[in-house]
């Protein structure tokens, strides 16, 4: 590997980690909380996380199934809009990165400051009994605002939770939410699973993480137990306009919650992404002017593994597990039909996280997590076989002194700490921590 | 001698029992000489009372052809007497005598798709009965205070249904009483302890088996609320206390 | 000007003493519920601890039903019809007569299948365990479970096959008692006392239009209806009719009432085959007088 590319790798690495904190996104509406007259804590383990109750909500097409849930029965004043601001102080600092005056040419560098991590605009609900709708806009620093989420719904079909149909941007079927993730720090925030990819590997397709453009069926069990799901994605970043190929991807999950006596619901799920994404494109004027739709040169992908919720009173365990592949051309980034280095292969990787919870109650939550990715096949012959491992620890609490069905202000603590191997300039393993203390507030 | 003994023995055992009988009914038989009685009147100009729109029932109308219904929230009888005003004694029972229970069954009628009486008047855990006389369909719903003891329930009773016996648990001035179907008919349930009367149209009432004693008497009345008078009910003298209630 | 501020000074002290008191009486009310607390519920092999459940309560609950149980949640002003009080110990859902208290298994129901045509959701994503705790912590807020037993609940005999006399024999029924007093004479919610009906805390009410096909406030099958009819919905103008329907007839208004729901049911198959038609054949009722 030439430093220069592990140099483009690690600079890939911080600014994925900071656009992870940019792009988040929540899915908690306080708007909802209006219509029903529910608490946060009603929907939510702890906001933003969704509890059992909230799931089968969100499965029901944001519908309590109660005959109510037509906008009709809504005071004319009802407009179901929130926002989420994220106010906070923040400091990151990487042990190694590429500096001029550095003798070595890196140093550590640390910064810190105010900070705002953006501003949500939510606005989600029925437009008539089983039709839903839901949409996301994020901002950015600039407060340009994006779409995260733009979606249209049709719930219960010829009357069967079974047939659920969902069109536009909308988050994956992941019961482990990223989105409604209960951490916010700059390193710390994402789950590295959901984004994953090898040192050197140029595939910014297979992000389970990230919102996708397509079509889901959804189906579950009147109680919501059992829910499986099947969606058709367009293989591309998630945004607007057509992408760059003409190509699909799959996106599968299924789970079913049993309960366990007095330790609660427990639940556990499977999933897998399988597609294809071009690796190549037709240009214009010049290898930096791409055709827009003028990718070509398709290769696989695949994603797949376990989840799981299991709930011991007041703590509780959410697992990821992950067995992840990415064609050769893409872990060498090598554009087909192009030659592949000697010997390449496809890049193989498993990883798992367990975050934990303590809930002290609706309003006081403790949380860790911890992530390890292992590759476990390089793409290239005789690379280091840890090169680009990442280990990942995070914990906090979130304190919410505000919760009732109005708003939602959480008082937020966070440290991280994450390192992946090799990814330093000089090719040494890099490391990375965050601090965070800030407020996040939706109403 | 000995038999002696035994007739002499005899004779005082029965002396005891009677005495001792005597003394059981001791109360009852006093109670039965002393009452109390007066009248209770309205101070002013009767309130008009609206006549009722029973079109939403053909039987209702039908039934007051001839006689356009009212309601019944101040009934003023000749003189100025108020009607369907219940008295009870409010101070000055013995415990025994106030937890000592009416032995007939009131009887709350559905008629004319009207509540006959309008007043019904009972002791605690006295029975009294519901019935209907109406050709058409009636329900029950007594609204007691639940935190207060007594327990609100809600029956139907169309026509030639049995009557509906039932009893209060605990004192309440008073239990309203509604009929859904109808929403007009409006009575009430006063459970009281102890002996109780209420006032006739000419607006008199006798309290009967009130032992002599000295007595707070108070008077109800739906729309006035309550009024309370001493009384001095002495052996053979009966108590009067006359009450005037004025219009709003 | 002293006067005014004398006033003022009154005025702000008699504020603050009833609002003192009314925060001593909650306290007190508290105090006494929570003496209730070991109360338990009993529902086939589970056993609810109303101790467990008030983590839960808070979580899911407390927002309508309110800290003390009384309805006077933070949103119960937004919502209509209002949160049950359950201090009172006045259920809509019992499969005892009216006026009693319900079983412990009706409570456990309810939370789980929630009540349609109000803000109350079906709870079933909580694990039956949490319901069952749910359900004696909805017993620890009144007395009354200390005093009292639940009543007897009534007897469902086994259903009977439908068939067109039953029918026939049900719509009579719908007749003779009056159903349609408040139902409407199809069923559909509008009969000619439908306009005035209001809760036990004088607050309108609709009678069921079985045109729309909803879920029942408490349950869907067909022994669910006849329990709705029979022990009536306690807080609501809906009477029970235990005492002039006798089981038999019962189970021919059932059949007969399925007929007016929209959904398909071997009852409205029947009604369609032999013509019945829901309506007046004997005592046409009077047409609702225009509002």
């Amino acid at each position: 590997m030439t430093s220069a590319r592990k140099r483009f790798a690690s600079g890939v690495l911080l600014a994925s980690l900071f656009l992870l904190f940019a792009a988040r996104d929540a899915n908690a509406l306080p708007a909802f909380a209006r219509k029903y007259g529910l608490r946060c804590s009603a929907c939510h383990e702890a906001w933003p996380m969704l509890n059992y109750f909230g799931q089968k909500f969100k499965d029901n097409g944001y519908q309590l199934m109660n005959d109510r849930d037509a906008p009709i029965w809504q005071n004319n004043g009802y407009w179901p809009v929130t926002i989420r601001i994220t106010p906070s102080w923040h400091r990151e600092s990487t042990d190694k990165v590429a500096v001029d005056q550095a003798a070595s040419g890196q140093q550590r560098v640390t910064s810190h400051g105010f900070d705002v991590g953006g501003l949500d605009l939510l606005s989600g609900g029925t437009l008539d009994k089983n039709l839903s709708f839901l949409f996301v806009l994020s901002s950015d620093e600039n407060a340009a605002f994006h779409f995260e989420s733009v979606n249209a719904r049709f719930d219960n079909l010829f009357g069967s939770p079974w047939l659920n149909l969902k069109v536009g941007k909308f988050e994956l079927d992941n019961i482990v939410s990223e989105k409604r993730g209960l951490t916010l720090s700059s390193s710390g925030g994402g789950f590295q699973l959901y984004h994953f990819v090898p040192l050197g590997d140029n595939n910014f397709v297979g992000q389970i993480g990230d919102n996708q453009f397509g079509l889901e069926w959804l189906g579950h069990s009147a109680n919501d137990r059992t829910r499986i799901s099947a969606a058709l994605i367009n293989s591309s970043d998630g945004n607007v306009d057509l992408p760059g190929s003409n190509s699909y991807t799959g996106f599968f999950a299924g789970s079913q919650a049993f309960e366990l006596g007095k330790l609660g619901t427990q639940r556990v799920g499977f999933y897998a992404m399988v597609g294809q994404a071009p690796t190549n494109t037709l240009t214009s004027g010049g290898p930096d002017f791409p055709i827009a739709g003028g990718g070509f040169g398709n290769k696989n992908f695949s994603r797949e593994g376990f989840n799981g919720i299991f709930y011991l009173g007041k703590l509780d365990f959410q697992v990821v597990t992950q067995h992840g592949s990415d064609d050769a051309y893409f872990a060498t980034s090598t554009a087909a039909p192009g030659a592949l280095p000697a010997g390449a292969r496809s890049a193989v990787w498993n990883g798992a996280f367990v975050e934990t919870h303590y809930v002290y109650s609706p309003q006081l939550i403790f949380i860790q997590r911890s992530e390890w990715l292992r590759m476990s096949q390089q793409a290239i012959p005789g690379t280091p076989s840890n090169l680009g491992d990442i280990d990942n620890y995070v914990f906090g609490y979130r304190y919410m002194p505000i919760m009732n069905s109005r708003a939602g202000f959480a008082i937020h603590n966070e440290y991280s700490w994450i390192r992946q191997r090799g990814g330093a300039p000089d090719g040494t393993d890099l490391t990375s921590n965050s601090l965070f203390l800030g407020f996040d507030f939706d109403f | 001698m000995k038999a002696r003994y035994k007739v002499a023995g005899m004779i005082s055992m029965l002396l005891v029992l009677a005495m001792g009988l005597l003394w059981s009914t001791r109360s009852v038989s006093a109670a039965a000489e002393g009452k109390i009685t007066g009248t209770v009147k309205l101070d002013g100009a009767a309130p008009h009372m609206k006549g009722i729109d029973m079109s939403k029932d053909p039987f209702c109308v039908k039934q007051h052809e001839n006689s356009p219904a009212h309601l019944e929230n101040v009934v003023v009888g000749p003189g100025g007497g108020l009607q369907n005003v219940v008295l009870y004694i409010s101070q000055g029972l013995s415990g025994a005598e106030a937890t000592q229970v009416a032995s007939q069954e009131p009887v709350f009628d559905q008629k004319n798709c009207m509540y006959t009486p309008h007043v019904l008047a009972m002791n605690v855990n006295q029975k009294f009965k519901v019935m209907t006389s109406d050709q058409t369909t009636h329900n029950i719903h007594p609204l007691p205070n639940a935190l207060a003891g007594n327990i609100p329930w809600n029956k139907s009773q169309p026509p030639g249904a049995p009557p509906i016996e039932a009893s209060w648990k605990t004192e309440e001035v008073a239990i309203s009483v509604k009929c859904n179907i109808h929403p007009w008919m409006h009575g009430y349930f006063v459970v009281v302890k102890g002996p109780y009367a209420t006032t006739d149209e000419k607006g008199s009432y006798t309290i009967e088996n009130v032992p002599p004693g000295n007595y707070t008497v108070t008077a109800w009345q739906e729309e006035y609320g309550t009024q309370t008078a001493k009384v001095t009910v002495a052996a053979g003298k009966p108590g009067t206390a006359d009450f005037a209630f004025k219009a709003k | 000007m002293r006067r005014m501020m004398l006033n003022g000074s009154l005025v702000l002290t008699a504020v603050v003493t009833v609002a003192l008191c009314s925060f001593s009486w909650a306290q007190a009310t508290k105090a006494e519920e929570d003496r209730r607390l070991g109360m338990e519920s009993h529902i086939g092999k589970l056993t609810g601890h109303a101790a467990a459940a008030q983590g839960t309560y808070r979580r899911y609950c407390v927002g309508c039903h309110g800290v003390l149980g009384d309805g006077e949640g933070e949103n119960a002003q937004w919502l209509d019809p209002k949160p049950r009080n359950f201090t009172l110990g006045i259920f809509k859902c019992r499969s005892t007569t009216t006026g009693t208290l319900p079983l412990d298994s009706d409570l456990f129901d309810t939370i789980g299948r929630g009540l349609d045509s109000s803000n109350m959701p079906s709870w079933n994503p909580l694990s039956s365990q949490e319901r069952a705790d749910l359900a004696a912590y909805v017993k620890h807020f009144s007395a009354r479970w200390v005093t009292e037993k639940p009543g007897t609940p009534i007897e469902i005999p086994k259903k009977p096959e439908v068939t067109a006399e039953r029918l026939k024999a049900g719509q009579e029924v719908f007749q003779r008692v009056e159903c349609w007093k408040c139902h409407g004479p199809t069923g559909m919610g509008n009969g000619p006392s439908a306009a005035t009906l209001t809760d036990d805390q004088n607050r309108p009410i609709l009678p069921y239009n079985f045109h729309d096909g909803n879920r029942f406030k408490c349950g869907t099958t067909d022994e669910d209806l006849y329990r709705i009819f029979m022990t009536g919905l306690d807080g609501t103008p809906m009477p029970s009719w235990s005492d002039n329907i006798k089981p038999d007839e019962a189970w021919d208004l059932v059949f007969y009432l399925r007929t007016l729901q929209p959904m398909k049911s071997k009852a409205k198959e029947i009604a369609r085959q032999i013509g019945l038609k829901p309506g007046a054949p004997s005592a046409a009722p009077a047409s609702a007088p225009q509002q």
